[in-house]
């Protein structure tokens, strides 16, 4: 298969970028997005040209680190998919496909198609964790959990933080990612002890980042690689009201 | 005053009292298409409803109420759209939507602009009319006006699209989502929107085609 790709070219995070049109011939259907990417990027250094810097790590669709904004979806037209499992074939040859990184104030773009998502780890260090010993585990069954709340807890904990939802939000809202962080923990036992603190901390940190405001028209969740259901927008609407009105002085002591 | 800033400065807090105001002004908005039926009844039954209501003792509170309402609703939404501006400075080559939104959900800022415009429009002709003695008279003078009339179902095809998102958006909101009833909100919330907007509309419609109730 034959591809036109048009690519945003950016030296540095200070440079300005620019649109750069490729061509890339020899591509199997049966290769990921970014293998392609790859072929182009040994043509190019073949031809002693600046090969173009993406993200990515696992490419099996569990690290999060692949990114890339495909014709204008984020990880491209499939649900459920991220970049790396994206396949040729599912472009027709002689495509043009335009290839942007994901766009927000938030995540700066770092050079080409990578950008900078440590504003999530900042919202996680803020309050997106459980104070416990670690070292010696317990006995599972000491705790229990029921069956519904132990899967709706482990469908929003199969985030991994890719930051597709803000790439796709119209308002670059970072929702979907802090609502699926608070309520993967606000469901179980394990995270009550910091239930009013985390949630007052995260939405700080989210708004301090400079994300935009949610205005739910769940182009997050249909963007989400994992599926991550807007439900969970409404739970972190419902732990912040429920934190902010009767436990605000959670807020800034620390203590739970 | 510190405590509306602090509204302000959270985007959830912010979020929640704009659909607060927003589902208020949605039962003002009922009650009021409630109030212009009279309008079908004739000039008697309109002038009489709309003198019984000028001579509740509560309305000036309820109109401050109502004011302070629509006006948070609108700044705070402002706020939350220059946030959202600025929150994506170099935007997309054709960003292509997965299937979330809605054309109500699209054209929420464009509807907003366009009942903004009708709300102005409105008070100036009715609310703040020079000569109120007969408001039925008042109405149907501009009923009669196509320009007036076609502006007027414009502006409520624009409440229609703006209420087709915004009521279901508040339950999300508000942290109502459940699989069961989630579907059937947003059903509602389209239904709900239609029957409202079609009301208003349906009577300076029917008064230009025959002319009012005689």
């Amino acid at each position: 298969m034959n591809f036109t790709l048009k690519i945003w070219r950016q030296k540095s995070a200070k440079a300005a970028g620019r649109f750069v049109f490729y061509q890339v011939s020899g591509v199997s259907a049966d290769m990921s997005f970014l293998e392609m990417l790859d072929l182009l990027n040994e043509g190019l250094i073949a031809k002693g040209e600046e090969p173009v810097a993406f993200d990515h790590d696992c490419r099996e669709g569990i690290c999060g680190m692949c990114s890339l904004v495909i014709n204008g979806q984020a990880h491209g037209p499939d649900k459920n998919t991220t970049t790396c499992q994206l396949y040729m074939r599912r472009f027709k040859n002689g495509d043009t496909i335009i290839v942007e990184p994901f766009r927000a104030r938030a995540f700066p773009t770092l050079r080409d198609l990578t950008v900078d998502r440590s504003a999530f780890d900042r919202i996680m260090a803020a309050g997106g964790f459980i104070s416990t010993n670690t070292g010696s585990a317990p006995e599972a069954n000491s705790v229990p959990v029921s069956k519904p709340k132990a899967d709706a807890a482990m469908d929003a904990a199969a985030c991994i933080g890719c930051g597709a939802c803000v790439a796709a939000c119209p308002n670059a809202a970072a929702m979907l990612f802090v609502a699926a962080k608070v309520s993967h923990m606000a469901l179980l036992p394990q995270g009550q002890p910091e239930r009013e603190r985390r949630v007052l901390a995260m939405r700080k940190a989210m708004d301090e980042e400079g994300f935009g405001n949610c205005s739910n028209e769940y182009e997050c969740e249909a963007a989400c690689p994992k599926g991550i259901s807007v439900s969970n927008i409404a739970r972190l609407n419902r732990e912040y009201a429920r934190a902010a009105l009767f436990f605000p002085d959670h807020a800034e002591s620390g203590k739970s | 005053m510190r405590c509306l800033v602090d509204l302000l400065e959270s985007s959830i807090a912010k979020k929640i009292s704009v659909a607060l105001a927003g589902i208020l002004l949605v039962g003002f908005l009922a009650v009021h298409l409630a109030g212009n039926l009279f309008l079908l009844a004739g000039p008697q039954a309109f002038n009489g409803y709309a003198e019984h209501l000028a001579n509740n003792p509560l309305l000036p509170a309820a109109e401050i109420l109502l004011a302070a309402l629509f006006l948070w609703h609108i700044a705070a939404a402002l706020v939350a759209r220059a946030q959202n501006r600025k929150a994506r400075p170099h935007g997309y080559q054709g960003q292509r939507a997965k299937g979330g939104r809605t054309w109500g959900s699209r054209s929420m800022t464009a509807t907003a602009l366009l009942l903004l415009a009708f709300l102005i429009v409105h008070l100036k002709s009715f609310r703040f009319a020079p000569d109120r003695s007969d408001l039925y008279a008042l109405v149907m003078k501009d009923f009669q006006n196509k320009y007036y009339v076609g502006f007027y179902v414009l502006a409520m095809g624009a409440l229609a699209l703006h209420l087709s998102h915004g009521i279901q958006s508040a339950f999300q909101t508000f942290g109502v989502n459940h699989p069961r009833y989630t579907p059937w909100i947003k059903r509602a919330s389209v239904a709900a929107a239609v029957l409202l907007a079609a009301g208003f509309a349906f009577l300076p419609v029917w008064a230009l085609v025959t002319g009012g109730a005689r």
